[in-house]
């Protein structure tokens, strides 16, 4: 079991305040670095971050601070996050609107991916437009290798999943799904 | 009704599953039916990073006349089971979040420490003579002389383990509560909603600290995430999440009351048979409820109770003096929201339980998604008298206080 030695105060009651899109474009020019101008990603490896449900964004940056979910680039990033810098970080991405993604599928992935969506239980979460809600991530118009990424990883286990619901539903998918999923989830518009 | 979880796909799982394409569903869908398919019903998660509390609609909380109910420390990711120090600690668990937290009050202002990190599911605490008993989802641990020193804690000692040798993917996090015998009360959940649940789970069982010995109290109970002791009659009395997807108003989760002196293994029904007289529609075909214990009260469908603490404090008036309060988490899987409060359970001269509001006005619109802005998980009465509940949505600490 590991654990934490001395540790500092997380927070003060009262102390806090709440979370503030402008105050998060002005802690955000480490972010878009990567994840592109107003986390709007240039990157197909890398996901955007624009119109994405403000609780997932909180979430995921809890999740890489608390080295639940590990990256490279993200863990060093989050590492000294305070829960208000994340809940204003999520408040300004998710307040921005995302552009018609350039990535095209191709065309035989419309019926198909459309249909994997359904069969997968993928609407019921990521809602019938797959654009997220509450702590649930916009699929629509995401980056297509981040997709496809992060799929295999689930159908790994090896992603972390705060509820398990995600490695559950991965299961059943096996790699042409992914290939299809991934391509038809990356063209769909975000907004 | 919690949401199951799943982790990987254990052997056990699959089998609970056999009926449908394994691994398509998340867990918390196992036990739809066929018409339900298009459901948009879901469980909700918390927001792990915390909301502050001026975003929140503090002012439509409602208490009785004379209670006052007030933000008492927020910041602690998915604030879930409470424990009290000796010396006025309060630690807080979760489910998610892997950490315990201990709140420290200096001079009215609450300071959010971070524990211990790293643990499996430490939803269960306990805090006993300097000893914190913590349970995770395998294991049961102590950690003695914490509250001294919160900054470099002890090393734990085990006191007992493999307590999840199916890695279950549902119901795996444990409540605990320490019995007048000086026994460890705690859950084994159903490995899913409504399934045929294995040796040991679905169940109350109890550990001796002493020895690690553990015992069965009851089975047949699909998942308690809330149990106290009657401060009189010594009996145990506990919460249990009755099972998903019979509707909006089919089962009721329920209230149970087992006597310490009883001997044996009460079997409350499940799967077989819900809130003692309904059949289940799969299971219950060749058993009959009367087989199997009642519940002591019906506490709404789909509603969700958590902690459940008896009041034995001084502050607030004579009446509650015995009284069970009993934090309501849900509802998630009902069209229409129900539940999201705290509730007060009387009992007569007979003993009968009632129930009556406490604190409500987190239900801001039932038929919403989220319906809610807050969630009630576990109680604590204070050395004043005073009583606290967590709310893992937010991750904040509430205060209930009386004066005339």
């Amino acid at each position: 079991m590991k654990r934490l030695l001395a540790v500092a105060a997380l927070a003060l009651a009262g102390a806090a305040t709440a979370a503030d899109p402008a105050a998060g474009k002005a802690k955000a020019a480490a972010c878009v670095q990567c994840h592109g101008p107003e986390g709007n990603s240039q990157n197909p490896a890398i996901p955007s971050l624009a119109s994405q449900p403000a609780q997932m964004i909180a979430t995921q940056l809890f999740q890489f601070r608390e080295g639940n979910r590990k990256d490279p680039q993200m863990s060093p990033m989050a590492a000294n996050l305070s829960n208000a810098d994340m809940n204003d970080l999520a408040a300004y991405f998710a307040s921005v609107k995302a552009p018609l993604p350039a990535y095209r599928s191709r065309p035989e992935s419309a019926a198909a991916g459309a249909e994997l969506t359904k069969k997968n239980n993928c609407v019921q979460c990521h809602g019938p437009a797959l654009r997220g809600q509450q702590h649930i991530p916009r699929l629509a118009g995401q980056q297509h290798d981040y997709l496809l990424a992060q799929l295999r990883l689930f159908k790994a286990s090896k992603r972390a999943d705060m509820d398990g619901n995600m490695t559950s539903a991965a299961q059943g998918l096996n790699e042409q799904d992914i290939d299809v999923l991934a391509d038809y989830l990356a063209g769909l518009p975000a907004n | 009704m919690r949401p199951l979880i799943a982790v990987a796909v254990a052997s056990v799982f699959a089998a609970a599953h056999a009926q449908q394409p394994a691994g398509e569903a998340p867990p918390w869908k196992q036990g739809m039916n066929p018409e339900q398919a298009s459901s948009t019903l879901h469980p909700f998660a918390p927001h792990m990073t915390g909301r502050d509390a001026k975003e929140l609609p503090l002012n439509t909380l409602k208490v009785p006349a004379g209670f006052k109910v007030e933000v008492w420390a927020e910041g602690i990711p998915e604030a879930r089971s409470l424990a009290l120090g000796d010396k006025g600690t309060v630690f807080v668990s979760n489910r998610l979040a892997k950490n315990v937290y201990a709140v420290v009050d200096k001079g009215g202002k609450r300071e959010v420490k971070t524990i211990l990190k790293g643990l499996n599911a430490p939803n269960g605490i306990v805090f006993s003579k300097g000893t914190l008993f913590l349970a995770e989802r395998d294991k049961i641990s102590r950690y003695d002389g914490i509250e001294d020193q919160l900054d470099n804690p002890p090393q734990p000692k085990v006191v007992v383990d493999n307590l999840d040798p199916t890695k279950q993917a549902g119901h795996f996090w444990k409540y605990l509560a320490l019995g007048p015998d000086g026994k460890l009360y705690f859950n084994i959940g159903s490995p899913g909603n409504i399934v045929m649940p294995s040796y040991m789970q679905a169940s109350v069982m109890r550990v001796d600290p002493k020895d690690g010995k553990l015992e069965t109290v009851a089975i047949g109970v699909r998942n308690s995430v809330g149990m106290d002791f009657d401060p009189k009659t010594k009996d145990l009395w506990f919460t249990n999440h009755a099972r998903d997807w019979l509707g909006d108003d089919s089962p009721n989760d329920t209230l149970h009351h087992v006597s310490l002196k009883s001997k044996g293994v009460t079997n409350f029904g499940y799967p077989f048979c819900h809130q003692g007289d309904t059949p289940d529609p799969e299971y219950g075909k060749d058993r009959s409820c009367k087989e199997f214990a009642k519940p002591a009260l019906k506490l709404g469908t789909h509603i969700a109770p958590l902690g459940a603490k008896f009041y034995t404090g001084k502050m607030f008036p004579a009446e509650y003096q015995g009284n069970l309060f009993i934090a309501m988490h849900g509802s998630w899987n009902r069209t229409v929201k129900q539940g999201y409060n705290v509730m007060r359970v009387s009992f007569d001269a007979k003993g009968n339980p009632k129930m009556q509001p406490f604190v409500t006005g987190f239900l801001a619109d039932e038929k919403a998604d989220p319906p809610m802005w807050g969630r009630p998980v576990d109680l604590l009465v204070m050395k004043d008298g005073s009583m606290l509940f967590s709310d893992d949505y937010n991750g904040i600490l509430y205060r209930v206080s009386y004066s005339k």
